[in-house]
C-alpha cells in the first residue's frame, strides 16, 4: 500500500520519513484537542490530528489513550478503518494487531473535511463560485477545438463561429 | 384593483429577453447587476403580490388578525375579495418564504462549514489562496472573512505557472467583487418566483465571466486565461469521480455549454465595459422591456399596497 497520498502538493508538505523514528515526541497541538465532538467527521478529524501526533506508527489503543472524551475502543477502530479506505492512514500489522500511521499531514485533513462538506451539499454550485462547472456532451469536442485554436498563436480577431451562438 | 393586483406574479418574464441577451451583448460586470438588481426587485414585487393576496383572501378565515370591520360588505366590496385565491396565495407564500429561508439557510451552513474545515490546517491557509492535497480537481472561491480561494492539488497540477495565476485571480476576482452576494440574491429571486429561474443562470454565468475578465486584466493575456478555464474543464471532465448532478446549464445538446461560451468569449476581444446603450437593438430593447416591465410591477405592487392599507385604516374604527 502506498502511503502517500495521490494528491499532495509538494509545496505544502514538509518532507517525510515513510517510516519516521521517534525524533522526540512531537508535542500534541493544543487545537485539536479542544475540537468537541462534532459527529463522525468530527471524529475522523481528531484521531487523524491524534495520530499525526504520534509522529510514526501507533496502536489504536494508544490513539484511544490521546483522545479527548471516552470513545469505545472498538469505535476507534471503526474510524480508523474508515480512515483507510479513504487513504487517510497506512497500517501494518504488528503481532495480532495493527498499528496506524497517518498518511494525511494537516493540508490532508483539511483536504478530507473540505471534500467532506462539498461532497454533502447537493447544490454547492449555488453558494460557492466555482471555477468550472459541467460539460455538456458536445462542449468537449467545443472546447478542444477552442483550446486547439488558442494554442495556434498570432491569429487575432479570428470569427470563432460557434454552432451554439 | 382588480387582475392587475396579480400582474407582479407574471411580470418577472419580461425579464427573460434581457437575460439570454445579456450574456452577448452587456459587459459581464453590467450585466451581472442589471440582472440582479431587475431580479431581486421583480422577487420583491412578486412577494409583496402574494402577501396582499393573502390578507384580502383570507379575511373571512376565523383568527385572522384583521379588524372586525374587515368583513363588512362594503370593505369586501372595495377590494378584490377571492377566498380561493387568497388560500392558494397562503400555500404559495408559505413555499416561498420556506424556499427561501432554506436558501440562505444552506448557503450559511456551507460556508461555516468550509470555514471549519479550512482551520483544521492553518498552516495552509494562512495566506488568502489554501491548497489541499486532494485527487478530485476542483477550485473555489469561498467568501467570508477572510474571504479564500480554495484550490485542489489535482486542479493546479494541471495547470502551468501562468495558467495557476490566472485561476487565482479568477477567484480573487469573485471575492473581491462578492460574487455570492448576487449569486445568492439571483437564487432567492428565482426561489421566490419560479419565472426568474432562468435569470439565476443567467447571474452566475455572468459573474464566472466578469471574473474570467478581470482575471485576464491581472493576469494580462486573455489567451492564458481561456486555456486555464479549457484545460481545467477538460481535466475535471476526464477525472474519474468528477462530481456529478449539479444544476445542468445545458443538458439539451445543441448549444454550447457555459464553459465553451466563456472560453470563445476570452478569445474574442475585451467587451465594451458601456451600459448604455447596449451593442445591439436587440439587446437594448430587452433591457427596455426588463425595465418597464420592473417598474410596472413595482407601481403595481406598490398601488395594491397603499390601496389596501388605506381602506383597513379606514375600515378600523379607531
Amino acid at each position: 500500500m502506498d502511503s502517500a497520498r495521490p494528491g499532495h502538493h509538494p509545496d505544502n508538505e514538509p518532507p517525510r520519513e515513510e517510516v519516521p523514528d521517534a525524533v522526540g515526541p512531537d508535542p500534541v497541538r493544543p487545537d485539536s484537542r479542544r475540537l468537541r465532538r462534532r459527529g463522525q467527521g468530527e471524529l475522523e478529524a481528531q484521531v487523524l490530528a491524534v495520530l499525526h501526533s504520534a509522529n510514526g506508527p501507533a496502536t489504536a489503543g494508544w490513539v484511544q489513550e490521546h483522545l479527548d472524551g471516552d470513545l469505545a475502543y472498538t469505535t476507534v477502530i471503526t474510524i480508523l478503518s474508515r480512515l483507510y479506505a479513504k487513504n487517510a492512514v497506512t497500517r501494518s500489522r504488528e503481532g495480532r494487531s495493527y498499528t496506524w500511521t497517518s498518511a494525511s499531514d494537516e493540508a490532508g485533513l483539511a483536504a478530507l473535511r473540505m471534500r467532506r462538506v462539498l461532497d454533502g451539499e447537493r447544490d454547492r454550485d449555488a453558494v460557492l463560485a466555482r471555477f468550472i462547472s459541467a460539460l455538456s456532451p458536445g462542449d468537449e469536442e467545443r472546447l478542444r477545438a477552442l483550446l486547439a485554436r488558442a494554442a495556434a498563436p498570432d491569429d487575432p480577431d479570428n470569427p470563432l463561429g460557434m454552432e451554439g451562438r | 384593483m382588480g387582475v392587475f393586483v396579480c400582474l407582479p406574479l407574471v411580470l418577472p418574464l419580461t425579464a427573460l429577453p434581457i437575460a439570454r441577451l445579456a450574456e452577448q451583448h452587456l459587459h459581464p460586470r453590467s450585466a451581472t447587476r442589471l440582472l440582479a438588481v431587475v431580479g431581486t426587485l421583480l422577487a420583491l414585487c412578486s412577494t409583496l403580490c402574494l402577501g396582499l393576496l393573502v390578507v384580502v383572501g383570507t379575511a373571512q378565515l376565523p383568527g385572522n388578525p384583521l379588524p372586525d370591520s374587515w368583513s363588512d360588505p362594503q370593505v369586501r366590496d372595495a377590494v378584490p375579495y377571492e377566498v380561493n385565491a387568497g388560500i392558494a396565495a397562503i400555500g404559495v407564500l408559505a413555499a416561498v418564504i420556506g424556499a427561501c429561508g432554506w436558501t440562505v439557510y444552506r448557503h450559511v451552513r456551507l460556508r461555516i462549514r468550509a470555514g471549519r474545515a479550512l482551520s483544521a490546517a492553518p498552516s495552509v491557509t494562512s495566506d488568502d489562496v489554501a491548497v489541499l492535497p486532494d485527487p478530485e480537481p476542483y477550485a473555489y472561491a469561498l467568501p467570508g472573512k477572510p474571504g479564500r480561494v480554495v484550490v485542489s492539488t489535482a486542479m493546479t497540477r494541471c495547470l502551468d505557472a501562468g495558467e495557476r495565476r490566472a485561476l487565482i485571480a479568477h477567484e480573487r476576482a469573485h471575492l473581491a467583487a462578492r460574487h455570492h452576494r448576487y449569486l445568492l440574491a439571483a437564487q432567492l429571486a428565482a426561489r421566490a418566483n419560479p419565472f426568474l429561474l432562468p435569470l439565476r443562470t443567467a447571474v452566475a454565468f455572468s459573474t464566472e465571466r466578469w471574473a474570467d475578465e478581470e482575471a485576464a486584466r491581472v493576469v494580462g493575456d486573455r489567451r492564458v486565461v481561456a486555456v486555464a478555464v479549457g484545460k481545467a474543464a477538460l481535466f475535471s471532465h476526464r477525472a474519474p469521480d468528477a462530481s456529478v448532478g449539479f444544476a445542468a446549464f445545458a443538458s439539451s445538446a445543441p448549444a454550447a455549454g457555459p464553459v465553451p461560451r466563456r472560453v470563445a468569449a476570452l478569445l474574442a476581444p475585451v467587451p465594451q465595459a458601456r451600459l448604455w446603450p447596449p451593442s445591439s437593438a436587440h439587446a437594448a430593447l430587452a433591457a427596455l422591456v426588463a425595465t418597464a416591465g420592473t417598474a410596472v410591477s413595482a407601481l403595481s405592487s406598490l398601488n395594491a399596497a397603499v390601496a389596501l392599507v388605506r381602506i383597513l385604516h379606514a375600515a378600523t374604527p379607531l
